[in-house]
């Protein structure tokens, strides 16, 4: 099959690179490639990309510049809020609060740091999708370092009350750091990290036609947090290692080129999810994981009865489709989701799910596309 | 012809994908994921590791195959894993590898494959088919080193249309040059030999922490006399001979595991000799054959001259010629025709009593 009959619908897995931030990528190679923390000539022009290329990342975000470090992507951002502050100089009774459906990074970071004896706890998730917020404020007290919840799940789009409880979190103790993981939910939603009480997130490139590799961490003025990595001075004194100054630009150019076109892509993702979403339920019984909830434009996940959808995904991929039953597994096989697991979805339907993510490079016409390979699919394999 | 390739990530698996594709084949190629640990993760050690699935991804992103990892792991445990432990629970020895193929590999998998519009499934196994005027027959390999015709005697004529041994008239050698030739980095990759979901660990470890009944009880010899203790019957297989109580004399050998007694029975190598045994849950590739058959009690063993005789339904004695060492109950007997299987089954503890 020709890469371009492939029908790509797994953006909210990783997205193809927008042109122009290639040509950024490439631009800032030939005229900044030298080292950005240097003193001579070229090592200025280096250091006048990133710090332009911060302050358009920043600007999008209505946030300082020096709230915008650069990293190597969503999950060294969530990696560094989730585990630093816990260190040999940290109180026992410290604790940490997050939910049971947030993305690996956070999950698996919280896990160690459950595992070195601090005090973790997963709030539940309620039946709709949405964070269970009297379970997550009833752990919260005044020995809670950190809240982390992320904005929109990666696994079914459907966006978390974060405002209402960042402003609780606040009122319990106003020292714990807010940090969300909004990885997925730039792609299709717009955030006020000040107003919306998040002090601290994870954001990535490539989910939005960017460069993989390269992230951000926005961390509020009013917070300190030890460094991760350790070595040279870059970034403030915040994170060491030569800055990925090409990924900087290329990263900057992605955002501001989906911010120009923001409305518009938009659109045509929300209008191609719903024809699609229309077609198969008309034609097949399924059940589309929080159809009435509130949920990004761009991730779709829908429930098959009586299909598994291993097979179903490798039928589709067969077949020029190409999607996934959730988040990437290094070793291929993939588990039931822990999202769609905290959601209480009966053990007989967790293997029946498909996501099916829509995004910048998404045309009119996708949707119903991919509702043809899919039902043609269903047909065979049920 | 669209072809489902089971691949392992071993050398065999991945020639078999390269040769299929280079004579024009649609291939698609299939881990399956058999055992994973506590928490989902790939194991370290045996087969179905992380850096098998890896390696047999690296052969066929280089073959340019649509190639997927698909979970195996329910049915493995239930039809695979749990027989297993049970067998050893019941003084038996298993073979998982001949569970594996009859429930897994070639039900499961092969249904998926049908539900794939696949044509054929195939695999890295040394055995070759032979379409006899649209009757199926399963042969050993011509490479009998390597011959695995044993452990897919249960397939039979209907499942055997629809699958594919490659390897059959090639060998192992000659594997490795293809791989080689094809710039497979699998080419010179060692061969497992361990049982995959054990590894290179003790397999009474492993079956320790999954079984709660305590079987302990007492070594005895042929006339009875207690010799010692044991923590188990399911650390001992007939013909077994290490870890006995006996010094001085001529060695001994577990000759016989009696679980409603747990005891164990201990006599001298002689006491092993076996003539007549019963094949139980048998199965035929085509129909019964009674002249010229010799029968394998163990993988690869030696192809001994038999009778056989159908006892009821699903159970046929066995007839040696010459009386020989080693067989155990719950290892598979099965009956060759010159190089063609003619079916099999689990040999019975039920006649080595009634021959003592």
């Amino acid at each position: 099959m020709k890469k371009s009959e492939y029908l790509y619908l797994d953006h909210a897995a990783t997205t193809p690179m927008r042109e122009i931030a290639i040509k950024a990528f490439i631009d800032a190679e030939h005229e900044g490639f030298a080292n950005s923390s240097g003193s001579h000539n070229l090592s200025r022009k280096a250091k006048n990309i990133l710090e332009e290329s911060r302050e358009t990342i920043a600007g999008i975000f209505g946030v300082a510049p020096n709230e915008i470090i650069f990293t190597s992507g969503g999950t060294e951002a969530d990696n560094w809020s989730i585990k630093t502050l816990f260190n040999k100089n940290t109180h026992l009774d410290s604790n940490l609060v997050t939910t049971n459906i947030e993305h690996e990074a956070v999950l698996a970071s919280a896990q160690w740091i459950k595992d070195n004896e601090y005090d973790v706890v997963f709030a539940k998730c309620l039946i709709n999708g949405e964070l269970d917020k009297n379970s997550f404020l009833n752990a919260v007290n005044k020995n809670t370092l950190i809240a982390s919840a992320m904005w929109a799940n990666n696994e079914t789009g459907i966006i978390q009350p974060i405002k209402e409880i960042s402003n609780e979190v606040k009122k319990i103790n106003s020292k714990t750091l807010f940090h969300s993981d909004v990885v997925q939910a730039v792609v299709s939603d717009r955030i006020d990290f000040h107003k919306e009480g998040i002090q601290s997130a994870a954001i990535s490139a490539h989910k939005i036609g960017g460069p993989k590799g390269i992230g951000a961490m926005f961390l509020s003025s009013e917070f300190k947090l030890p460094s991760m990595l350790h070595g040279g001075k870059q970034e403030l004194e915040r994170r060491a290692g030569t800055v990925n100054v090409a990924g900087a630009a290329s990263f900057a150019s992605a955002l501001q080129e989906q911010q120009n076109n923001f409305d518009d892509e938009i659109l045509i993702m929300t209008k191609e999810k719903k024809e699609f979403e229309q077609i198969v339920k008309d034609n097949f019984k399924v059940k589309i994981i929080g159809e009435d909830e509130n949920r990004l434009p761009h991730i779709s996940n829908i429930q098959f009865e009586k299909v598994n959808s291993e097979i179903l995904m490798v039928d589709l991929d067969l077949n020029g489709l190409g999607v996934s039953r959730g988040s990437a597994c290094a070793s291929g096989a993939q588990k039931p989701s822990h999202v769609l697991e905290a959601m209480g979805i009966n053990k007989e339907y967790i293997n029946n799910h498909l996501r099916f993510s829509f995004g910048w490079s998404t045309s009119l016409g996708d949707g119903k596309k991919a509702a043809k390979i899919l039902l043609n699919s269903l047909r065979k394999i049920s | 012809m669209k072809i489902l390739v089971a691949m392992s990530g071993g050398v065999d698996s991945s020639v078999v994908a390269g040769l299929l594709k280079s004579q024009g084949h649609e291939v698609i190629g299939v881990t399956m994921k058999l055992w994973e640990g506590e928490n989902g993760e790939m194991p370290e050690t045996g087969c179905c590791t992380a850096s098998d699935s890896e390696d047999a991804r690296k052969v066929a992103a280089k073959l340019d195959i649509p190639y997927y990892v698909m979970d195996y792991t329910e049915s493995f445990s239930e039809d695979v894993v749990d027989n297993f432990v049970g067998m050893y629970a019941k003084g038996l020895t298993p073979n998982p590898c001949v569970e594996c193929n009859r429930s897994v590999k070639f039900d499961h998998f092969l249904t998926q494959a049908k539900k794939l519009k696949c044509e054929k499934v195939a695999t890295g196994h040394y055995a070759k088919i032979i379409n006899n005027k649209n009757i199926y027959e399963l042969h050993k390999a011509d490479y009998l080193e390597k011959d695995q015709s044993y452990v897919l005697h249960m397939l039979t004529s209907e499942k055997l249309e629809y699958i594919d041994f490659p390897l059959g008239t090639i060998s192992k050698p000659e594997v490795r040059q293809i791989a080689s030739e094809l710039g497979l980095k699998t080419a010179f990759k060692k061969d497992s030999q361990d049982i995959c979901f054990v590894g290179k660990k003790d397999y009474r470890n492993f079956v320790n922490t999954r079984i709660d009944i305590s079987s302990s009880g007492e070594i005895v010899d042929k006339n009875g006399n207690k010799m010692g203790d044991h923590k188990g019957v399911h650390e001992f297989t007939v013909g077994q001979r290490k870890g006995l109580p006996g010094g001085q004399g001529e060695a001994k050998y577990v000759t016989k595991i009696d679980v409603s007694s747990k005891r164990v029975h201990i006599g001298e190598k002689k006491d092993l000799l076996t003539t007549n045994f019963l094949l139980e849950d048998i199965s035929f590739v085509n129909k019964i054959e009674t002249t010229n058959l010799t029968i394998q009690t163990r993988y690869n063993s030696e192809d001994l001259p038999c009778s056989v005789r159908t006892v009821r339904d699903g159970e046929l004695e066995i007839n040696l010629h010459e009386p020989t060492f080693g067989v155990a109950p719950g290892q598979f007997g099965v009956i060759y025709q010159g190089t063609k299987v003619i079916g099999g089954g689990r040999i019975s503890s039920k006649v080595l009593e009634k021959t003592e």
